[in-house]
């Protein structure tokens, strides 16, 4: 018993990432839910690449509004319809209802060319680098 | 339906894998699954029935760009992985599947043996 209480934190550990899309175990220790949906950010020189995991959303359902160096992304997500008195449910961990989150851009980008595609379940917004902000390269000629 | 299994093969492998959100519901022909799989499309996904194991694994697919650099990440992994074992009473020759945006749909019914019927009663 003993040995099972111990071991129980250190696997959890192991499985942190899981605690994203695992609610139950993750409410229990964290006391919260996760922000819905998970997001992942990336740079290049050229551009700022947002990506959120937003699975079986209509496109139009999904609102983007960038304001000065804000993006905010919101909507509700409504799950089917399993309505029927007669349907148990074993497992309802899937997310519904209404959702927001917002990122601060950094300064260096240009929202007027924001370009969002939702593929797969992934809504993808690219904002580019205001060119004077582009990292270059200086040449030096000699004299 | 659990995922006990699953759970303890994982920390064995130590290979980080996501747990997708899923939705587990009783229909009158058989049970229905709603999987996350956000990111991953039709040719990423693997669903197979071992005897009684259903195993669900896809791969997520983005679109990225050459030298990105990661700044935040929610999602660390880019697989996801989730077990099932399935009851007797369900025919697993007869699942089907449907992907859309990243949203899993399974169906699995019940075998015919299994499946409520109607009895007409004649009056003599």
């Amino acid at each position: 018993m003993i040995s099972n209480m111990l071991r129980f934190p250190f696997s959890m550990l192991d499985n942190e990432m899981d605690s994203l899309f695992y609610p139950e175990v993750y409410r229990s220790l964290a006391g919260s839910a996760p922000a819905y949906p998970p997001i992942n950010i990336s740079t290049t020189d050229k551009s700022v690449d947002v990506y959120l995991f937003i699975a079986g959303m209509n496109p139009d359902d999904i609102e983007l509004i960038i304001e000065k160096n804000m993006l905010s992304v919101s909507g509700t997500r409504k799950l089917p319809d399993t309505g029927d008195e007669q349907q148990h449910h074993y497992r309802q961990e899937r997310f519904s209802g209404a959702f927001k989150r917002v990122i601060t851009l950094p300064e260096t980008v240009d929202t007027d060319s924001t370009q969002a595609v939702y593929k797969d379940g992934v809504l993808h917004i690219s904002i580019a680098k205001r060119a004077e902000k582009q990292a270059r390269q200086i040449k030096i000629s000699a004299q | 339906m659990n995922t006990e299994k699953n759970v303890a093969k994982r920390s064995a492998e130590k290979v980080a894998t996501l747990t997708p959100a899923t939705d587990i519901y009783e229909s009158k022909e058989g049970v229905v699954l709603y999987v996350d799989l956000p990111g991953v499309s039709k040719s990423t996904l693997d669903i197979d029935v071992d005897q009684d194991i259903l195993s669900i694994k896809g791969q997520i697919d983005l679109t990225t760009a050459e030298n990105m650099q990661p700044t935040y990440m929610d999602v660390r992994a880019n697989v996801y992985e989730r077990r099932f074992t399935l009851g007797d009473e369900l025919d697993s020759s007869k699942i089907e599947a449907q992907l859309e945006h990243g949203a899993l749909k399974l169906s699995i019914p019940r075998l015919e043996k299994h499946q409520p019927k109607k009895i007409n009663i004649t009056v003599a």
